[in-house]
């Protein structure tokens, strides 16, 4: 009987395949897995900003072939349902590309799947170094925490600071980015006094904030993912009296991000963070890049980085479907874009053909007042950093 | 109810049931085959929801932390597979164990309190247990999630598959099984106190039984169960992540609990396998307002099933009872 069953199941699986190969040829279907709602879904909403923006420029037929986006929600860090949204993409919408994913579990728990499936996956957002490491099939248009960390902590070095403090969310990202700038700060002689982990669901950060104070740092170096708990923080930053005391906050963009930064207010004014992007980067690139993505997301105000990261995510997937000729084959289609370099509107990016993510510009910023709104202006640049989670 | 439903041998009845578990599943593979992801899910939570059920809708012990005990397997299985136990159906062992030692725990602290302080304290309990999860990310992986889980094929013969068949075929069988041992003891003397238990344990105590002991079983077994599933949806998706000991995957198993009928073990099935399905039908069909739509559809059966829609097949058969369709065995 379950031989039978097991026959009956592979039957239907050839059919699946074939019907899959020959619709290849016409519409090539591309599967966006992102958080659509709940808690993070700022996030997969730029993620279908940037997606819709890259279309309205570049058109949606690549190779004579029509491209079409599947949307699924995820909407929180459940890696089983990853799995399964993943598989639906994979075996019913027969798309023959993923992208985005938002966080780092989700993305440990498509991997397994991509070379079975013949399906590269093009990462969004998600920002821990080792997923690249997950599959080969794996290319990521976003950063990685070592990326933006790093050259600030260099900077802070050179800037004259000794002592210094850091803070950082307890999970994941924030153990990257407390690593990747002590590493990097000590190694430059500078000395951490203290380490602050904050749990993930903290909303009030004075007494983290008294500590710093009663310390003598210099300076506090923090970590915070993006949203209502960087507003917080920057507030109470400002209301605890450092920086009066003239105790720098120092930060991965992450805390200023544009989302929220309006809601921080002028307090925000003059904290310096690094990133990959801002919405204000000065170039023609960029302005068109915002125009077209503003008027995809509706609310100007929402617009933010993983936007960006759509926008070039689809870029080197319309080059991998141009280096097939629409075919599937996901191996040769990484292969093509290993080592590609364009201009982004971030800046030049080039995809490492080592780590496959991106090699790209990171840029030192100051929080200032623009025509009314607060914007993150670039006022140094560090060209060509590496993920410095990977390349030693 | 039962005077209307009295039948020879209440066995019966419950392998009817089974069997048609069993044939909802066969069918599923039959009929859904590229589905196969979303009904191994369906199968994993479905253990969560049926230990839920034991010590909640059998025993009367309100829960909001039975996560705990479920993604505690799923970190034991997936340990154990990373020092080297590829056998997928030594995981689920593995994963029952420890689900089983900490249900013990779990209900040795629970059990001290009743009423509202009780809930507090499993809220408390599964909390404690995420942020030490989240601090331990050497034997969990922190908030990135456990990964690397790398499953034998079962018994060195069926590898797991992309399409998911494998998988699912693995989960149904160890449900079924699951579910047959449990009506057993459902049934049996140690069943029926445990109903007199959930009722009201301060009669069953004037009695003359021992109450307490009966729970820690309770909570032992229910411990086995949810640490199996969390083991099977760690083999099935390679990862753990935290959610898996979440308040909110605890209270998402006590609405579906509640959406199938509690104290019935194939209502809590059922209503795994309804929200599940719905919630991946709609989010598909709409991924950006599905939560709205659920969550009307949610208060809509509260309100007009609010015995769950396992009651719903009662109901059915009284009314054929009334049109004389069915012949009343009163």
């Amino acid at each position: 009987m379950l031989q039978k069953l097991m026959r009956i199941g592979a039957a239907a699986a050839t059919l699946v395949l074939i019907a899959g190969a020959s619709a290849g040829a016409d519409t090539i279907k591309v599967g966006i897995i992102g958080p659509l709602s709940g808690p993070f879904a700022l996030g997969g909403k730029n993620f279908k900003a940037g997606v819709e923006a890259y279309v309205a420029v570049h058109g949606d037929t690549v190779a004579g072939n029509k491209v079409e986006f599947v949307y699924r929600d995820l909407d929180g860090p459940d890696p089983g349902k990853a799995k399964s949204v993943a598989q639906d993409l994979i075996i019913k919408e027969k798309v023959q590309y993923l992208g985005g994913v938002y966080l780092t579990p989700s993305a440990f728990a498509i991997a397994p799947m991509l070379e079975e499936a013949n399906v590269p996956l093009v990462i969004f957002n998600a920002a821990t170094s080792s997923i690249t490491q997950k599959s080969p099939l794996i290319v990521r248009t976003s950063f990685t925490l070592w990326q933006t960390a790093v050259p600030l902590a260099k900077q802070v070095a050179k800037d004259g600071v000794k002592k210094l403090i850091i803070t950082v969310t307890d999970y994941g990202p924030g153990n990257d980015a407390e690593a990747a700038f002590r590493k990097t700060f000590e190694a430059a002689g500078g000395k951490v006094v203290e380490t602050i982990k904050m749990p993930l669901s903290a909303a009030d950060f004075s007494p983290f904030l008294q500590r710093v104070k009663d310390s003598d740092a210099e300076a506090v170096f923090a970590f915070l993912p993006s949203g209502a708990s960087t507003v917080g923080f920057a507030k109470a930053y400002v209301e605890s009296g450092l920086k009066e005391k003239g105790i720098k906050l120092l930060a991965t963009g992450d805390v200023t991000e544009e989302s929220g930064l309006q809601a921080v207010g002028d307090a925000a004014i003059g904290i310096r963070t690094t990133y990959h992007y801002s919405l204000v980067h000065d170039s023609a690139l960029n302005r068109d890049f915002v125009a077209a993505a503003t008027k995809a997301i509706g609310n100007a105000d929402e617009l933010s980085f993983p936007a960006v990261a759509a926008y070039d995510g689809v870029h080197v997937i319309y080059k991998m479907i141009e280096a097939t000729a629409g075919k599937q084959d996901a191996k040769t289609a990484v292969q093509s874009v290993s080592g590609l370099a364009w201009e982004s509107p971030r800046g030049p990016v080039k995809i490492d053909p080592v780590t496959r993510s991106l090699t790209q510009t990171i840029y030192l910023r100051e929080v200032a007042k623009e025509n009314g709104r607060l914007v993150n202006k670039e006022i140094a640049s560090y060209p060509d950093q590496p993920d410095w989670g990977l390349v030693k | 109810m039962s005077a209307v439903t009295a039948r020879p041998s209440p066995l019966r009845g419950d392998f009817i049931k089974l069997a048609a578990v069993a044939l909802a599943g066969l069918a599923a593979l039959v009929l859904f085959p590229n589905d196969l992801g979303l009904m191994t899910r369906i199968a994993s939570s479905a253990f969560l929801v049926v230990s839920l059920d034991l010590v909640t809708g059998y025993a009367g012990i309100a829960t909001l932390g039975q996560a705990a005990l479920f993604g505690l397997g799923a970190y034991a299985a997936a340990n154990a597979n990373l020092a080297g136990l590829g056998e997928p159906i030594l995981m689920v062992a593995v994963g029952g164990l420890a689900g089983a030692v900490a249900g013990l725990i779990f209900g040795a602290v629970v059990l001290r309190s009743r009423g509202l302080a009780q809930l507090v304290l499993t809220i408390a309990l599964v909390q404690l247990v995420h942020e030490a999860a989240n601090k331990l990310s050497d034997i969990t992986g922190g908030s990135d999630g456990l990964s690397g889980i790398d499953v034998a094929p079962i018994l060195g013969a069926f590898r797991f598959d992309l399409y998911g068949r494998t998988g699912f075929v693995f989960a149904l069988v160890l449900l079924l099984a699951t579910l047959a041992v449990l009506s057993v003891i459902v049934r049996s003397p140690f069943g029926l106190k445990l109903r007199a238990i959930g009722r009201d344990p301060g009669r069953v105590r004037t009695l003359g039984a021992a109450v307490m002991p009966a729970l820690l079983v309770t909570f032992t077994l229910s411990g086995a169960v949810a640490g199996m599933g969390g083991a099977i949806e760690a083999i099935s998706t390679g990862v753990v992540g935290l959610d898996s000991v979440s308040f909110e995957r605890s209270a998402m198993a006590l609405v579906m609990l509640v959406l199938g009928g509690s104290g019935s073990l194939y209502g809590a099935v059922a209503g795994t396998a309804v929200f599940m399905g719905l919630e991946s039908i709609i989010s598909a069909a709409n991924p950006f307002h599905w939560l709205i739509i659920v969550g009307v559809l949610l208060i809509v059966v509260v309100l007009f099933v609010p015995r769950g829609l396992t009651s719903l097949a009662g109901d059915v058969r009284r009314l054929l009872a009334i049109f004389g369709l069915r012949r009343d065995k009163r």
